[in-house]
């Protein structure tokens, strides 16, 4: 029996996460993950009215808010038959597009770089680089001061930590230039959005900004920042840690977890929706010689609630399962479910996304030797952001095509009032990975909401034949030489981006009511 | 703007670092103008209030029910920008999303603040009250976070519309409540809207490290700096609600300025400064973007303004009722 160590909370993460892990000579033998935060979703949307859902479904996150909105808003255009003109899809894809960017930007910089370099090197900085020297004065004086939060305290630099000064210094100035770029690219969904975080702009139906000339060319011109950005700080940055320093841990395969990958695919750049920035697809038990991908079937998703606080159920498809809330269950140690496909744990995100879509850049460090891990996730999540700033200049000029066209629409009006009954499930590929929203409704109202969202599929407990989820997986083999410093716990949780509080919203402690989702 | 006398050019860029003068004024204009105060003289006082601090204020921010909306929305800010408040201005001690340290590392840090006392407290999401288990950080009921670290507090802001009021998750089975009904006996600042303004939250922050005190409220808790004006006020579609021209078509690019009433839009009800200090560094905000308001600086947020895309709502009936009856002063007739 080795020694239990238990981070929590698990930070630079959005929501509440805690992580127990096994630790036998040296190494991660088991491994929890556990979701404590819950709000009820699902109980306080059933009797609204349908519309309010992709508002308040975007309040799941605040971080990746909008992509909740876009699976609801594609769930609602499926129960209420819904047609989306092109116009409306372009907005749309805009604003999601200035998500993917600043998501993929803060999960790097702001929320993962401190693990990987020893911050106090760049005292050692010798050059002259004027930027870079304010950069080092600044921190200097934080030393002095002996004030030196939120930087510090922290876990221990181990031997995968970046210690060049040169290289640390830099990263430390990027980290400040960042946060600039993030704010930016969040200005820029704005523009179609109506403001972020939390779009208000994404309706059923379309897109309620009515777009003119200036408005693209200001987009234009804001993602022509972020696109020097993307390719001359970020990739580089992402690259030459990964395939410098941090190659070890690469090799090392730290993180790997079960090596099954899943995508609904996403994101149409042509009207016949034929050209997607991301191809739906399965691969299971991953073989670097092979890279066999798989057609994706909704049909093969199912969720076990055995370790999870409801009360114990078979495994169901999302449409079928049904919940009984159990706070005092004695093995339960999540509020996350376990979804599954085909009975099997999946990683989901960029990592996913990037090796099905057999990604030449992601499938050239995996055939150098790096094992798909936390290096890999973090270089897939930079290639994915240079894809996403390629499709936004195409939107933009898809978009000024559209929009000077006679009868140029962005709303379905039509269709706006929400029917008597009606069904509809909305995939979508959200910055974390693959996420799926159904409703149900009757009355004219909200019958049932469900959400199956990344992190539900990341960050799950065991299901009922003991399989770990993939957080779980990953940490098997992790090196903690000690235990008062798990550094490599946090990496490879927090590779995956975190995102606890979608992960937990659907369950209803007042009534304890069994709550059925049926879509016959 | 004239950037004002020279002299005090110079102190302001001795004092703020990176901030330049130009955004500091642009950023404290709206305050000035509230205190009366003239923007040099606020300035400087400000300046000084920072430069005679022996060390940088410390700021505790604990995150409960939330989705981190607040936290991404203050990492909006461009002026100033988030990196000089977080390593020049201000000693964030405690914030999830941003601390470098986890797990022990992160509680002793939270333990050893809340001793030492004297902090800005920020509060982010709701706090559970149907049970604790709702909300359990490190082991412990978020509940019973709040309440210890308001005990020691200097000054407590209740960010975001779950903070202060209880937002979308008091319309959920949790018993979610706002900061206020935790904290006891201790003036809690709600900072409403879903999420917080950055500007709101920065000023208000700002405001109690240079004076020492909580700003003008009103009688929910709103710094009047920010929430004296109905939303309604200061609307650039107004005319068209005064002269009964809704939008009804978002396809139709002659109703694109009118009134979004029939979208569910909650304006004359709202009290926030939103049309004038507009959202992300003033690109765009809910109204201008044909969306309309949703009311969530409003207690009443979200249950009581929901259906939110349409005029369904009591709340909407009400709006109507009260300007059929003339209720609803008309804004001066369009030139």
């Amino acid at each position: 029996m080795g020694k239990k160590i238990t981070v929590d909370p698990v930070t630079r993460i959005e929501g509440h996460l805690g992580i127990t892990v096994e630790v036998e000579n040296g190494k991660v033998k088991d491994a929890w993950s556990s979701g404590t935060m819950a709000r009820g979703f699902e109980a306080l949307l059933t009797g609204k009215d349908p519309r309010d859902a992709p508002f308040v479904t975007s309040r799941f996150c605040g971080v990746c808010y909008s992509v909740h909105q876009m699976a609801s808003v594609r769930a609602l255009d499926v129960a209420f038959g819904a047609e989306v003109p092109w116009g409306g899809t372009l907005l749309r894809n805009l604003a999601m597009g200035a998500q993917y960017i600043y998501d993929h930007i803060l999960h790097f910089y702001h929320l993962s770089a401190l693990d990987y370099i020893d911050i106090m090197a760049v005292a050692e900085y010798k050059g002259n680089d004027k930027a870079l020297k304010a950069v080092k004065d600044k921190v200097i004086a934080m030393v002095e001061a002996k004030d030196t939060f939120p930087l510090t305290p922290r876990y221990q630099p181990d031997e995968f930590c970046v210690r060049d000064p040169d290289m640390v210094l830099s990263a430390v100035k990027h980290y400040i230039d960042a946060l600039a770029m993030q704010a930016k690219a969040r200005n820029m969904g704005a523009i179609f959005g109506g403001r972020q975080p939390h779009y208000q702009s994404i309706v059923v139906g379309g897109c309620t900004q009515y777009p003119d000339v200036n408005m693209v060319a200001k987009f234009r011109t804001m993602l022509d920042e972020q696109a020097k950005f993307v390719n001359e700080v970020y990739i580089p940055d992402v690259l030459a840690f990964g395939t410098g320093p941090l190659f070890p841990l690469a090799k090392a395969g730290v993180g790997g977890g079960h090596y099954n990958y899943l995508s609904y695919g996403g994101l149409e750049l042509d009207k016949a929706g034929k050209d997607l920035v991301f191809p739906a697809g399965v691969m299971m038990d991953m073989d670097p010689a092979k890279m066999e991908v798989a057609p994706f079937d909704p049909q093969k998703i199912t969720e076990s609630v055995k370790f999870a606080w409801y009360e114990e159920d078979r495994p169901q498809h999302p449409y079928k399962g049904q919940q009984v809330f159990d706070l005092d269950r004695k093995e339960a140690y999540s509020f996350i479910k376990a979804p599954r496909y085909d009975g099997r744990s999946m990683e989901v995100g960029p990592l996913a996304r990037m090796l099905l879509a057999k990604n030449p850049d992601v499938i050239g460090l995996v055939r150098k030797g790096a094992k798909p891990g936390v290096v890999a996730r973090h270089a897939a999540r930079a290639i994915e952001t240079k894809l996403m700033v390629d499709a936004c200049y195409r939107w933009c000029d898809e978009l000024l095509a559209e929009m000077t066209k006679p009868g140029f629409k962005i709303h379905d009006t039509a269709h706006y009032e929400p029917p008597e009954t009606g069904e509809g499930a909305g995939f979508f590929e959200a910055p974390r990975g693959a996420l799926g929203h159904w409703i149900k409704i009757k009355d004219h109202k909200i019958a049932n909401y469900q959400a199956v969202v990344p992190s539900t599929w990341n960050a799950s407990p065991r299901c009922e034949k003991q399989y770990r989820g993939q957080y779980e997986e990953s940490l098997i083999g992790a090196p903690v030489p000690d235990p008062e410093n798990p550094i490599n716990v946090v990496r490879v949780v927090r590779s995956f981006d975190p995102c606890l509080a979608c992960a937990i919203h659907l369950i209803d402690p007042k009534t304890n009511e069994i709550r059925k989702f049926l879509v016959e | 703007m004239d950037p004002g006398p020279k002299r005090g050019d110079l102190k302001v860029k001795k004092l703020l670092g990176e901030i330049s003068r130009r955004d500091f004024m642009k950023f404290c204009a709206g305050t000035a103008a509230v205190l009366g105060l003239s923007e040099v003289k606020l300035i400087a006082k400000m300046t000084e209030a920072l430069a005679a601090a022996p060390s940088k204020p410390p700021v505790l921010w604990l995150s409960g029910q939330d989705c981190a909306g607040c936290t991404i929305s203050l990492a909006g800010a461009l002026n100033p920008p988030l990196s000089s408040l977080i390593l020049d201005k201000l000693s964030l001690r405690y914030h999830e999303a941003l601390m470098a340290g986890a797990g022990q590392v992160a509680e002793a840090t939270y333990e050893e603040t809340v001793k030492a006392g004297g902090y800005v407290l920020c509060v982010e999401g709701a706090i559970p009250t149907a049970d604790d288990r709702f909300c359990m950080i490190g082991g412990r009921p978020f509940r019973e976070m709040v309440e210890q670290a308001g005990q020691n507090a200097a000054a407590v802001i209740a960010v975001g519309a779950c903070a202060a009021y209880g937002g979308i998750p008091a319309a959920g089975p949790t018993g979610a409540v706002g900061a206020n009904k935790i904290i006891k006996n201790k003036t809690v600042i709600n900072l409403p809207t879903c999420p917080v303004h950055c500007d709101h939250l920065i000023g208000t922050i700002l405001y109690v490290v240079t004076t020492g005190k909580a700003p003008p409220l009103d009688k929910i808790g709103r710094p009047k700096m920010y929430f004296s004006e109905l939303i309604h006020e200061n609307c650039r579609r107004r005319y068209y609600f005064d002269n009964d021209m809704y939008l009804t078509d978002w396809n139709d690019p002659a109703q694109k300025n009118w009134c979004l009433y029939e979208k569910g839009c909650k304006g004359p009800d709202t009290y926030a400064d939103c049309p004038v200090r507009r959202w992300n560094d003033g690109q765009n905000f809910c109204i201008d973007c044909g969306a309309g308001c949703m009311g969530c600086a409003e207690p009443e947020f979200y249950d009581g303004m929901s259906p939110l895309y349409t005029a369904e709502s009591e709340r909407s009936r009400n709006i109507m009722a009260r300007k059929k009856a003339g209720l609803i002063p008309r804004s001066k007739e369009k030139v």
